[in-house]
C-alpha cells in the first residue's frame, strides 16, 4: 500500500470511507482499548492526581529543556554512549545510515519507534540495500504488507486475520497452515528468532530519556526491544528531544499513565533502562551505543507556543476515543501520527500549508482532551492551528467565501433568521422519510452518510412561538 | 561521524530552545528543588497495594491473575529450589533440563537429576534467573545485566523461572527508582535494568492476547524466604 500524502486528505478520506470493512476492523481494536482504559482508570482512584503529576513532570522538563538536554548529554557520554544531534528528519536518517555503513551492516533489526517512522528510517534503510527486520509483530505484519502504520500503538490494526494468514504463508520460511491466531504468532516467532540473533545492528526508539543518568527507556509488551538491542554489536537509539525527564523517579508516574491510557494495562510487561554499551566482562550486550537526538520541528513548537503538545507520551488514547479516527482510520491522515495528536503534530513536522485540512477533521467534542493522560488541550491547539491556517490564507476559496458569508449573516439577525427559515424549507423539500440522501451544496456531508431532516421551524421560530405561548398562558 | 556537522546541529537545537524560552533560569539548585517537589506528590498518585506487606501484595497480585502468564510459589530456603523447579517442569511436561544463571548461589545447589546447562537459544526451553528485586505494585521482578547475568536468559526461553528474595520485594516502582539512584551514586549502574512484569504478549492480531510472542509464554516466580 502506497503511503497517503497529507495534502490529499479529502481524497484519502473518500478512499477510506469506501472500504467496506475498515470501520469495523478499526472499531474492533479501538472500542476494546476504550473499554479497557476505562476499567483500568476505575481501578486507580489516584488517576487524576497521577495525571496532574505527569503533566507537571513534562511541563517542568520542557521549561528547563536546555538544562536537562545538556545534563542528559553529559551523563550519556559518561556511560560511553556516542551522541549525535539532528535538526531535521533527513539529517537523523542520514546519521543512522552512516553508522550502519561504517559497520558494514547487512542486516538491522528494529523495535517499534514512531520517531523512526517520522524520520523516514524504514525507507532510507530499504533504499540503502540494508536488510531491515521489523521485530514488533504489528510492524512485522505491515512490513510484509508494505503498509505504513495506521495507529501509533497498533500499527497493523487495519489488517485482518485473513490478511495476516496470507502474508505469513507468502513470506515466512516455515509458515503455519492453521488459521488460529496463536499459530500465526508462533509462525512470526519462528521467523524472527534467527533474525534477532544474527543482526549486525539493533535500532530502537526510546519512551523516556533520563537526564540524571543518560539512560534511555524502552517499553514493550512483546520483549522485542531487548531482543533487538542485546545480540548485535551496535545499538542505535533514535529519540525526540521531548522524551526527556529529569530522572527515573520522574519517569515512573508517566509509566503509570502510559500503559493504562494506551492498552488499559496497569503496566507493560517489559520496561528496560539502557545505559550505554556493554560493560567489560558483561555476559552479553552491544559493544557500541549511539544516540541520535532529534529536533525535527520540536523547537519550532516551543517557539510557536505549542509546547503543551510536547507533553505527549504517545499512548494513542486520543485516537482510540476520536469519532473521526474511528471512521477513517489512520492512513487517511497521510502522516505517521494520525488522529487528534497527529493533526497537531503533523503541521509542525511537515507544514501547516500541507496539513491544514486535518485540523478541521475534528468535531471539537473534547474527548481527546478528557482522556489525554497529560492533559494536552488538543481542541484548543487545533483551533489555534485553524486560526493560523485562516490567517495564512491556506483555506480553499470556497471555504473562505462560506465562512465570510456566514459571518456577514450572523451580524444581521433578521437576515440570518430569514435565510435560516428558507434553508429549512429547502431541506424539507430534499428529504424523504426523515432523511436527506443528497442535497445541492451538501455533497461533502451526504456522500457517505444521510443527513437527518430538520425540524419544521428554525430554532428562533420555535423559541418565539414558545415565548408567545407562555405570555398568552400568563 | 562528521563532528563539525554534529556540533552545528547541537548548537542550532540549543539556540532554538533558548530563543523560545528566554526567561529560563540558570540556577541548577532551583531546578532540582522544583523537580523534587513534583515527586512529593507521588504518595497520592499511585495505586493501592493489595496487602500491607510488599511480598504479600506481590503474591496476591499474581494469584489474582493480574500479571499476565505468571504463577508464583513461596519456598522457605534455597535448598527447596531444585524440587520446586522439578515440579514446575513436571507440571508442563517439560524435559528435566534448563539453563540456570551462572551465579554461585544457584550453581552450588544440588540439582539432582536436572540438567542445568541447556542452550536457551533453542525454543521451547526453560531459563532460571536470580532477580535483584521484586516490585509489589506491578508484580515485577528486576534483573540487572552483568558478567553473571546474560540479559537474553530472560527473553529467549519459552518458560522462565525467576527466583526473588522475599527481603528484596519493594512496595512501589518509586522505591526501585531510589535504589537505582543509589547504585548510580556508587558508579555501579549496569548496562541494563530490566523490569519484567509478566510474559511476552501481543494483541496485534484482532486485539486477541497471545502469550509467548517473542519471549516467555509462561513465567513462574519463586519467592525465597531466607535471602
Amino acid at each position: 500500500m502506497q503511503a497517503n500524502k497529507p495534502e490529499n486528505f479529502y481524497q484519502n478520506v473518500k478512499d477510506a470511507l469506501a472500504q467496506p470493512d475498515l470501520k469495523m476492523i478499526i472499531r474492533r481494536t479501538t472500542d476494546k482499548a476504550e473499554a479497557k482504559r476505562a476499567e483500568a482508570i476505575a481501578n486507580f482512584p489516584g488517576f487524576e492526581n497521577a495525571r496532574k503529576q505527569g503533566q507537571k513532570v513534562k511541563d517542568h522538563t520542557i521549561k528547563y529543556m536546555d538544562h536537562y538536554l545538556a545534563e542528559f548529554e553529559k551523563n550519556a557520554l559518561a556511560q560511553g554512549t556516542i551522541i549525535h544531534w539532528a535538526s531535521t528528519a533527513e539529517e537523523a536518517s542520514k546519521i543512522v545510515l552512516d553508522i550502519c555503513r561504517q559497520h558494514e551492516a547487512k542486516k538491522v533489526t528494529r523495535s517499534k519507534s514512531m520517531l523512526g517512522e517520522e524520520i523516514g528510517l524504514s525507507h532510507a534503510l530499504d533504499n540503502s540495500g540494508i536488510e531491515r527486520v521489523e521485530t514488533d509483530l504489528a510492524e512485522h505484519i505491515i512490513q510484509l504488507a508494505g503498509d505504513p502504520p495506521s495507529h501509533i500503538v497498533w500499527p497493523a490494526m487495519h489488517r485482518s486475520r485473513e490478511d495476516v494468514i496470507k502474508l505469513f504463508r507468502e513470506y515466512h520460511k516455515d509458515p503455519t497452515y492453521s488459521e488460529e491466531i496463536i499459530d500465526l504468532v508462533r509462525s512470526a516467532r519462528r521467523d524472527l528468532r534467527t533474525k534477532f540473533l544474527t543482526a549486525d545492528i539493533g535500532i530502537s526508539g526510546s519512551n523516556f530519556l533520563l537526564a540524571d543518568s543518560g539512560s534511555s527507556c524502552t517499553v514493550t509488551n512483546e520483549g522485542n526491544a531487548e531482543l533487538t538491542i542485546t545480540p548485535p554489536k551496535v545499538h542505535i537509539v533514535t529519540a525526540g528531544i521531548e522524551k526527556l525527564v529529569p530522572s527515573m523517579a520522574h519517569a515512573i508516574p508517566l509509566l503509570r499513565l502510559l500503559t493504562r491510557s494506551a492498552t488499559g494495562s496497569e503496566i507493560t510487561q517489559y520496561i528496560t533502562f539502557h545505559n550505554g554499551a556493554k560493560r567489560p566482562n558483561d555476559a552479553d550486550g552491544p559493544e557500541e551505543c549511539h544516540m541520535v537526538l532529534v529536533d525535527n520541528g520540536r523547537t519550532k513548537m516551543l517557539a510557536d507556543g505549542m509546547e503543551e503538545m510536547l507533553r505527549c507520551i504517545r499512548c494513542g488514547a486520543c485516537m482510540n476515543h476520536c469519532v473521526v479516527y474511528k471512521h477513517i482510520g489512520g492512513h487517511a491522515y497521510g502522516s505517521v501520527y494520525p488522529g487528534p495528536m497527529g493533526s497537531v503534530l503533523t503541521p509542525h513536522l511537515n507544514s501547516l500549508e500541507v496539513a491544514n485540512k486535518q485540523t478541521h477533521a475534528c468535531t471539537l467534542n473534547g474527548r481527546c482532551e478528557e482522556v489525554c493522560p497529560v492533559n494536552i488541550p488538543l481542541p484548543k491547539l487545533l483551533r489555534s492551528l485553524r486560526a493560523q491556517s485562516w490567517d495564512k490564507k491556506y483555506e480553499p476559496l470556497t471555504n473562505r467565501f462560506v465562512v465570510k458569508a456566514f459571518a456577514a449573516l450572523a451580524k444581521r439577525p433578521m437576515l440570518f433568521q430569514w435565510v435560516s427559515s428558507c434553508g429549512v424549507i429547502f431541506m424539507k423539500l430534499c428529504s424523504r422519510k426523515g432523511w436527506i440522501r443528497s442535497m445541492p451544496l451538501a455533497g461533502g456531508w451526504t456522500r457517505n452518510r444521510d443527513l437527518i431532516e430538520p425540524e419544521s421551524k428554525t430554532f428562533m421560530q420555535q423559541y418565539k412561538a414558545m415565548k408567545k405561548a407562555k405570555s398568552d398562558g400568563a | 561521524m562528521n563532528k563539525q556537522r554534529n556540533e552545528i546541529s547541537r548548537e542550532r537545537i540549543f539556540d532554538a530552545i533558548r530563543a523560545a524560552a528566554p526567561t529560563v533560569t540558570a540556577d541548577v539548585k532551583a531546578i532540582q528543588a522544583e523537580a523534587a517537589d513534583i515527586l512529593r506528590e507521588s504518595e497520592f498518585a499511585r495505586p493501592d497495594l493489595l496487602a500491607d506487606d510488599a511480598a504479600d501484595a506481590l503474591v496476591q497480585r499474581i494469584e489474582a491473575g493480574l500479571v499476565i502468564g505468571t504463577s508464583c510459589e513461596q519456598i522457605a530456603t534455597m535448598d527447596a529450589l531444585p524440587n520446586a523447579v522439578d515440579q514446575f517442569l513436571a507440571k508442563y511436561a517439560l524435559p528435566k533440563a534448563l539453563q540456570v544463571q551462572r551465579i554461585e548461589r544457584l550453581q552450588k545447589l544440588n540439582w539432582g537429576s536436572l540438567s542445568t546447562e541447556v542452550d536457551i537459544k533453542n525454543d521451547n526451553t526453560v531459563g532460571l534467573c536470580w532477580a535483584e528485586y521484586g516490585i509489589a505494585e506491578t508484580g515485577t521482578f528486576v534483573v540487572h545485566s552483568g558478567p553473571d547475568m546474560p540479559i537474553l536468559l530472560n527473553y529467549l526461553p519459552l518458560y522462565l523461572i525467576a527466583v526473588v528474595p522475599r527481603s528484596k520485594i519493594l512496595p512501589y516502582m518509586d522505591d526501585y527508582a531510589l535504589i537505582a539512584n543509589e547504585i548510580a551514586q556508587r558508579g555501579e549502574t549496569p548496562r541494563n535494568m530490566c523490569l519484567i512484569s509478566g510474559v511476552s504478549g501481543t494483541t496485534d492480531i484482532e486485539g486477541v492476547l497471545i502469550q509467548g510472542a517473542h519471549g516467555p509464554e509462561v513465567l513462574h516466580m519463586i519467592i525465597v524466604e531466607d535471602q
